[in-house]
């Protein structure tokens, strides 16, 4: 920030479009999800708008609309709430108007307490939560419009916030928390890059310690977390720059360029639009039942930042273990499936988890809660670890294995004979072997270079397949080679 | 000279088919002939002149689909043939008011915007008819989407004359329904009752309309008009027929959510039992008139002409006769507002309704060069739409914008809850009233002459005075004929009844036509019929 005469702050509110992943459309039975589809084949003659045609609600959006709402804390869901009709002309819009929600939506209030990487937390309003239909696609191509209305009827909420945020990584923050936890609620998959999560950002700026709003700009069209934080930074530092040079901001809508990463004016803001809302007639108002409601909220899981809390508080996990393992709702189920598996020990499947489990997910492109290693295997796997029964490595090697066939990993133990070699007899003779065979190492250790105990601690491991207890191995060999000094 | 088969009732028409004793295809043949005889020039989008002979025809029908009949009577004979059930409507001759999309058959709501559209899909309420066995003979006129009280307005000219005197209107807007089973065309129609639209013209041709309550049938397939009051119902000749066809299109849909899930009843059951002990009312608010002159907006009133009000009070007179108690002065306080309410309400609705007509997707797009959308939208509209729906669209987009809402639209929906409320309390069991049914006249004159009204679309529209309040209500409603005014033109009374009540409607409509089977004004016949 510049050292100009006072401090500047950006004030920044965000509205997002939510595809909800239901298996149908809103209002009619045409597949919610068209991505890849060919234009126009995933479509009726309802969501095509055709004359004659009603809707009928879809009741999966309504309970994942509810789930959502619940999930941030709205003021209220309403029993009662209403769809209405939103009209305007546009040739990807077939009905000439959107069924939405305007006067009595689904809920009022809610917010958000984004935590920030530097430890502060910001508290962030909702205004507004409603469900709604969402329109075709245009493309434009040689002078012409190409309209494709596989989109038409895709389910999606929109939430908008108060302008609670005051900086572009807040408002990255505040889309990286909403996008976990729809796919914590299983309500949207919050891809950007497929338009699930969709975000305009309304931004403006002022000195710090002015409460007014000034006039603010509107960025549209971005689809990457990190295009709206950068979208976002360049808006605020092109206002800077303005009102340092004494002009005023106008209430342009801006386009974001993903090619050339800029901004891009795309009108200046007309009077607001008449939309001639009214109830929609073809549609009972939304009842929901008290008991139905009590019972959709009492389901709602814990929320990842309060499973964050709780994992730090009950199984004393520093905090950045918590956040990585409440990233995603399987992989923290997974953890603790895997803690009261392995009857404790909280740390250490945590370690395990982080470095090992993630890396097989990665590998195989999956979530925790679809991996073939299930946490009882990983808990006992971390059993014969600790009790010594196989060696680490044997055990990172199984992690591996079991995820490649499913089978129990004590099973494997055994069948395979992949146990500890702890039969000091056995050690011994392989150490002496080892010993005697490498005459130059032997003499170079007994000259002081104590360091080379390590190699032979990993000849004796190669030999025996990792089996051998690390710690054993090496007591032995110092022991043959201190021998051997005597001699 | 034996009664021609297409003057069968859909009663016996489908008893006789069912039992062997008729094919279905006889009485297809039968109704094509009458179509030849009655029809006329074939309304059409040409430029249009009245010529004399139009005023002695019906042209009812703006799309005939023969072969389709052909073959949905050949199936019905062949399913009887093969011992098969053909359905409780077999054989028995339907026209299709043209605001419902039919799959594969020009649905045009009378609208050149519309004129070359082909549903891909059927209506709800068409499917169960043909599922039962009707054999659907085409689609019949009415008013641009349904847009008027006299058919007058359609763009398929022309429009439909009345039967009884094909100079005059058959009202509207399911004009052609009620002109089509008056002329014996065919034995039932699928119309549309939104302000009267079934009733008005049921009345204005001596046919019987019903309009059911408000979600008792589906809506799926009904080119919207104003979807908060848009019903469709049966249009036939007798009250039997009306019963038969409504049970077979009544009940839940999984196509429209407002389509009400309450149990069907077996309306032809009930019908012939007795009406004593019903308490029918009487209303003084429908014996009058009242409405805001359109210019100064000072309220007005007038008596109904006095021959109809002579006919509902003779009406309630035969009831009475057979039992029925008559409750007169019952008030309707707020029926004056059901005008006014409704031009708002409506036409909002309608508006809305009308934007997916953009010349876009289907229907008519201009043709001519364009400089951006915007001007495509406006020329294509411009040119695609008759007057009516400008009208409307234009009121509309008035009473709707967010300046005006609160003063219009909010206002007429108050009204609405009042007249509904109005009947709330004559229905209520415990209240002063206790009815059964209201009884009142269907319309304040008989069939007007063709031009004599159109171009005032506000004293078109108080030819609905009678019919708007239960559609406000969502109350269902039936017209029968009681009769013909001195000038051989039919009258008609309706009765009104709580929700669902459609059954206890049928049984009394059934027993005042039972008592008065044999009056002389039964054998009269319509005008076109007898040349
Ligand atoms: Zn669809």
């Amino acid at each position: 920030m510049k050292g100009t005469m006072s401090e500047i702050e950006a004030v920044i509110g965000l509205e997002t479009h939510i595809q909800l992943n239901t298996r149908t459309k809103i209002f009619c039975a045409c597949r919610a999800d068209s991505w890849g589809a060919d234009p126009n084949t995933n479509i009726c003659p309802v969501c095509t708008g055709l004359p004659g045609v009603l809707p009928v609600p879809n009741q999966a959006v309504i309970d994942k609309a509810v789930r959502l709402a619940a999930a941030m804390h709205v003021d209220e869901i309403r029993p009662l709430s209403y769809f209405a009709r939103k009209n305007y002309f546009y040739p990807d819009l077939p009905k000439g108007y959107q069924i939405s929600q305007y006067d009595e939506t689904l809920a009022r209030g809610g917010h958000l307490d984004l935590p920030m990487p530097d430890g502060s937390v910001r508290h962030v309003r909702i205004v507004k939560l409603h469900q709604e239909e969402d329109a075709g696609k245009t493309v434009h191509q040689g002078g012409r419009r190409l309209i494709d209305f596989n989109r038409c009827g895709v389910p999606l909420v929109e939430m908008v916030t108060a302008p609670d945020l005051r900086s572009a990584d807040e408002a990255a923050q505040y889309l990286i928390r909403l996008r976990q936890l729809l796919r914590w609620l299983e309500v949207s998959d919050g891809d950007m890059e497929r338009g699930q999560l969709r975000c305009d950002a309304n931004v403006s700026i002022r000195p710090v310690g002015f409460e007014g709003l000034n006039p603010k700009t509107e960025i549209k069209n971005v689809n990457s977390i990190e295009n709206v934080r950068a979208a976002i930074e360049k808006e605020i530092e092109r206002q800077k720059r303005e009102v340092e040079a004494g002009r005023r901001i106008e209430a342009w809508t801006l386009e974001w360029d993903e090619d050339t990463g800029t901004l891009r004016k795309m009108r200046s803001k007309e009077t607001e639009a008449d939309y001639r809302y009214f109830r929609e007639p073809d549609l009972l108002p939304v009842r929901l039942e008290a008991g139905w409601l009590a019972a959709q909220r009492a389901a709602l899981p814990e929320l990842p930042l309060e499973r964050k809390a709780r994992f730090i508080a009950q199984y004393g996990l520093p905090a950045y273990d918590a956040e990585i393992l409440t990233e995603e709702r399987t992989l923290s189920e997974y953890f603790e499936a895997a803690v009261a598996a392995r009857g404790g020990e909280a740390k250490s499947v945590s370690n395990w988890m982080m470095n090992d489990v993630l890396r097989l997910m990665r590998e195989r492109g999956v979530l925790a809660g679809d991996l073939k290693l299930r946490p009882q295997h990983l808990a006992s796997i971390l059993r014969m670890v600790d009790e010594r029964k196989i060696t680490g490595s044997t055990g990172k090697e199984l992690l591996a294995r079991v995820e490649a066939g499913g089978q129990d990993p004590e099973t494997l133990v055994a069948a395979e004979g992949l146990g500890q070699v702890s039969d000091e007899g056995a050690l011994r003779q392989v150490a002496r072997r080892i010993v005697e065979d490498n005459p130059g190492q032997v003499e170079a250790y007994r000259k002081g270079k104590v360091t080379l105990i390590g190699w032979f601690v990993g000849q004796v491991m190669r030999q025996t397949g990792g089996k051998a207890d690390p710690q054993r191995t090496r007591a032995v060999l110092e022991e043959i080679l201190a021998a051997g000094t005597d001699a | 000279m034996s009664t021609p088969l297409c003057d069968l009732s859909a009663v016996e028409i489908a008893g006789r088919v069912r039992n062997g004793s008729l094919r279905a295809e006889q009485v297809l043949d039968s109704a094509l002939e009458r179509i030849r005889a009655v029809e006329g020039r074939p309304p059409s989008l040409e430029p249009y002149e009245l010529q004399a002979e139009d005023r002695s025809t019906v042209h009812a029908f703006i799309t005939l689909t023969e072969e389709r009949a052909r073959a949905q009577a050949r199936a019905v004979d062949d399913a009887v043939a093969a011992g098969k059930d053909p359905g409780a409507l077999a054989g028995v001759p339907l026209g299709v008011k043209d605001i419902f999309c039919v799959a594969g058959t020009p649905s045009t709501a009378g609208s050149r915007i519309l004129a070359n559209f082909v549903a891909p899909y059927t209506a709800t309420p068409v499917a169960r008819l043909e599922a039962a066995g009707a054999v659907t003979l085409g689609k019949v006129n009415l008013d641009e989407f349904t847009f008027g009280s006299s058919n007058e307005s359609t763009a398929f000219r022309p429009p439909p004359g009345n039967p009884w005197d094909p100079g005059r209107v058959p009202g509207g807007s399911s004009g052609g329904s009620a002109a089509a089973v008056a002329a014996g065309e065919v034995a039932l129609s699928l119309g549309t009752d939104t302000a009267g639209s079934i009733r008005q013209p049921a009345a204005f041709c001596g046919v019987v309309g019903m309009k059911p309550t408000y979600g008792r049938v589906s809506r799926y397939g009904l080119i919207a008009f104003a979807s908060s009051l848009d019903c469709p119902g049966p249009v036939a000749r007798t009250v039997s027929d009306a019963a038969l066809m409504l049970g077979v299109i009544a009940g839940a849909d999984i196509h429209d959510a407002t389509a009400a899930h309450v149990p069907v009843p077996d309306y032809l059951g009930g019908l012939e039992q007795d009406v004593r002990g019903l308490r029918i009312g009487l209303s003084p608010d429908y014996f009058k008139l009242r409405y805001p002159d359109p210019q100064t907006g000072e309220l007005r009133e007038q008596p109904i002409t006095p021959e109809i009000e002579t006919a509902v009070r003779s009406a309630a007179e035969a009831l009475a006769r057979q039992g029925a108690e008559i409750v007169e002065n019952v008030p309707m306080p707020n029926t004056h507002l059901g005008i006014p309410a409704y031009f708002v309400i409506s036409r909002v609705e309608a508006a809305s309704n009308l934007h997916r007509y953009d010349g876009v997707k289907y229907g008519f797009r201009y043709a001519g060069p364009v400089g951006d959308l915007k001007e495509l939208y406006r020329k294509s509209r411009a040119a695609g739409f008759g007057r009516q729906p400008k009208l409307r669209i234009l009121m509309g987009m008035y009473v709707s914008a967010e300046q005006y809402e609160k003063g219009y639209y909010q206002r007429a929906l108050r009204v609405r809850t009042l007249i509904r409320r109005d009947f709330e309390q004559a229905f209520d069991r415990g209240g002063a009233h206790r009815l059964d049914a209201l009884l009142t006249a269907t319309t304040p004159t008989t069939a007007f002459e063709l031009d004599a009204v159109y171009g005032d679309s506000v004293l078109m529209q108080y030819a609905d005075l009678l019919t708007v309040p239960a559609d406000h209500a969502g109350v269902p409603g039936i017209s029968l004929p009681v009769g013909l005014d001195a000038q051989q033109l039919p009258i008609g009374i309706q009765l009104l009844g709580p929700d669902f009540s459609e059954a206890r409607l049928l049984q009394i409509a059934r027993a005042y036509e039972r008592q008065t089977q044999t009056e002389a004004w039964r054998a009269a016949r319509p005008k076109v019929l007898n040349l």
